[in-house]
């Protein structure tokens, strides 16, 4: 059979096991096993096991529960209330100084905790009923906090783009920091929307904040510092290349648990138990879909598939713009559907040489695939985040969450655009810092 | 909507192998975020070690890596039980009951199918190693059937939670995919 009409006949089949609601993880197994005992036989099923414990025979791989814990140990704690309440306290003389807090305080525990849903819980937990009580339009309130949440995959230090990073063998430090304008963009056009929007509503008194003394400004700083300064420590840890992600990682994890224990009097041990159960929980998940993944691209490149499609990429004679264009709508699909890593591992075997033949930087093409996958955050039928507001706020529908979050996708649409044309807002922190990519 | 980690433990009612299943997979948790705890100390240690000491490390990086790959497969049975295997439920949750309960017994049996073939040559791997004293090509040279023994136990155990979910669903004692009635 032709590798190409062979592909096709893949992707249709992994499309209906993914949708017979199996995990996704055992249906890349079951996709995998079905098409090796057929065009490779029964003794193929043999190296099944090998490959899977093989793709976790990976060092960079103990980054994921290291940063989950990190994330998980921040997210159990007031941290995200007190950030909060610091940016509020902090921006009092900045219009619309409700809105930016809470924007900056989604893009700040986004950074510190790397979680989408935990971000949205942590800020959206305290923000939500303040913009409300101050009269901000529900949509607003609750859509700033939809999208707030999805920054957590993009800016630094971000699981999603360690996934990326092991998925393509690309370097995960130059990942981290090609996030960090686009991060920046989206929140400035979040900004930009949110008090457009207010001050459309026409409450334009909204605009004005409350007053709080420096008395008030300072005291709850020493509750946010210790996170901020163990992130900052890790990335300069990282890119000072005084250790590898891991292993600064694993330290920073550490320090998390014992700033929660410490500083947030996190000793219970049920408490505790709860960390840790959530981290292992979301980092099994994670390096089980990593390993079966690997199972599926070794069956991909078995069957000539991933090979053929790259060469017949080659040959077509397309504006690679326009198959940018097809790459991006494939992606929002699939974003709509499943969760970011899941997207990552079994799109990236497809698209990074599709991506490489075209011309495009893979590096580049991380920020503009985590956009995409941000989106998918937010919008119907899986929106996760759509779902974390409506159970933190189930007054407001979900249907005004929901148009709430339209503009944001539009901000997000719109920052995709920008990336294309100006490519070096990714590119070009990671070769300042980091030297020219060879 | 994809499952998250707020998604509640499946239901064992007062079936004695349900809750003998579910007390093993979650021994099996606790031992998979023990490892995880294991390795944040012992990559620590190591930082120690290489920074602070300015000594060479030897085992610790292979351990770090060996103790991963023990808790995603020992912790399989534990994310199965407390549905944390992220899936598109989209289908599940428009179809009617009745339909609902035979798809959910149908993507079961596909997972136990598909898991018994990973433990039957998992167990081989590790049965080929331990036969032939097989050793990793470092200078700590591991034993390799300590590290390949995680395949028949994590596979094993997550087998066992799945005909025990398959078993829940089938005398309705949980629903299928966890879907609550709305």
């Amino acid at each position: 059979m032709d590798p190409l009409f062979l592909g096709v006949v893949v992707a249709v089949s992994t499309i209906l096991i993914l949708f017979s609601g199996v995990s996704v993880a055992l249906g890349l197994l079951i996709v995998s096993a079905g098409f090796l005992v057929v065009f490779d036989g029964m003794r193929s099923l043999e190296l099944m096991p090998e490959i899977l414990f093989g793709k976790l025979d990976n060092f960079a791989l103990l980054s994921i529960p290291m940063f989950i814990i990190m994330g998980s140990s921040i997210a159990s704690t007031r941290a995200g209330a007190d950030l909060y309440e610091a940016l509020e306290r902090w921006l009092t003389r900045v219009p619309g100084g409700l809105v930016i807090s809470n924007l900056g305080a989604c893009a700040l525990f986004a950074a510190m905790s790397g979680s989408s849903p935990a971000t949205c819980a942590a800020i959206g937990k305290m923000g939500i009923p303040e913009m409300r009580k101050r009269g901000y339009p529900d949509g607003v309130a609750a859509g700033s906090i939809a999208a707030g949440g999805t920054l957590g995959i993009l800016i630094p230090p971000s699981v999603t783009m360690i996934v990326y990073g092991i998925a393509t063998e690309t370097s995960i430090g130059r990942l981290f920091l090609a996030g960090v304008f686009p991060g920046f963009l989206l929140v400035s056009l979040f900004m930009a929307w949110s008090l457009y929007s207010t001050w459309k509503s026409g409450n334009t008194e909204l605009l004005k904040a409350g007053n709080y003394t420096w008395k008030e400004r300072f005291e709850i700083l020493p509750r946010v510092l210790p996170f901020l300064f163990i992130i900052l420590g890790v990335l300069y840890a990282m890119y000072g290349g005084i250790a590898t992600p891991s292993e600064t990682a694993a330290v920073g994890a550490l320090l998390c648990l014992v700033i929660a224990i410490v500083i947030y009097k996190l000793w219970h041990p049920a408490d505790l138990w709860v960390v840790l159960r959530d981290s292992t929980k979301e980092s099994v998940m994670i390096l089980f879909i990593i390993a079966a993944a690997g199972v599926f691209s070794y069956m991909l490149s078995s069957l000539f598939i991933t090979q053929s499609i790259a060469e017949w990429i080659g040959t077509l004679d397309v504006n690679r713009w326009v198959l940018m264009a097809v790459v991006n709508v494939f992606l929002l699909i699939a974003g709509f559907f499943l969760p970011p890593v899941a997207v990552i591992l079994m799109a990236a075997p497809i698209l990074l040489p599709i991506i490489t033949t075209a011309g495009f930087d893979p590096i580049w093409f991380a920020v503009i695939l985590t956009i995409n996958m941000e989106i998918g955050l937010i919008s119907p039928p899986v929106g996760l985040n759509l779902y974390v507001i409506n159970s933190i706020a189930p007054d407001i529908s979900l249907k005004t969450i929901l148009y709430g979050s339209l503009p944001y996708v539009a901000c997000m649409v719109l920052a995709i655009f920008l990336l294309c044309l100006f490519p070096g807002l990714a590119t070009w922190l990671p070769d300042a810092v980091m030297g020219a990519a060879i | 909507m994809a499952a998250h980690s707020t998604a509640a433990a499946a239901h064992v009612g007062g079936n004695s192998f349900l809750r003998a299943v579910a007390a093993i997979s979650t021994l099996a948790g606790w031992a998979s975020a023990a490892m995880i705890v294991l390795a944040v100390g012992i990559t620590c240690q190591m930082i120690f070690v290489r920074f602070v000491l300015n000594a060479s490390t030897i085992w610790q990086t292979e351990m770090v890596i060996y103790l991963m790959i023990a808790a995603t497969l020992v912790g399989l049975p534990y994310v199965q039980r407390l549905r944390g295997h992220v899936n598109v439920d989209l289908v599940p949750i428009s179809l009617p009951k009745p339909a609902r309960k035979v798809l959910a017994i149908f993507t079961l049996c596909a997972s136990i199918c598909i898991i018994s073939i990973m433990l039957w040559y998992g167990f081989e791997n590790w049965h080929i190693a331990w036969a032939r004293g097989w050793k990793s090509d470092t200078v700590w040279g591991v034993r390799l059937w300590i590290p390949y023994l995680s395949m028949p136990v994590g596979f094993g155990l997550f087998l066992l939670q799945l005909v025990a979910d398959l078993v829940a669903v089938i005398l309705k004692i949980d629903q299928p995919f966890g879907l609550e009635d709305t």
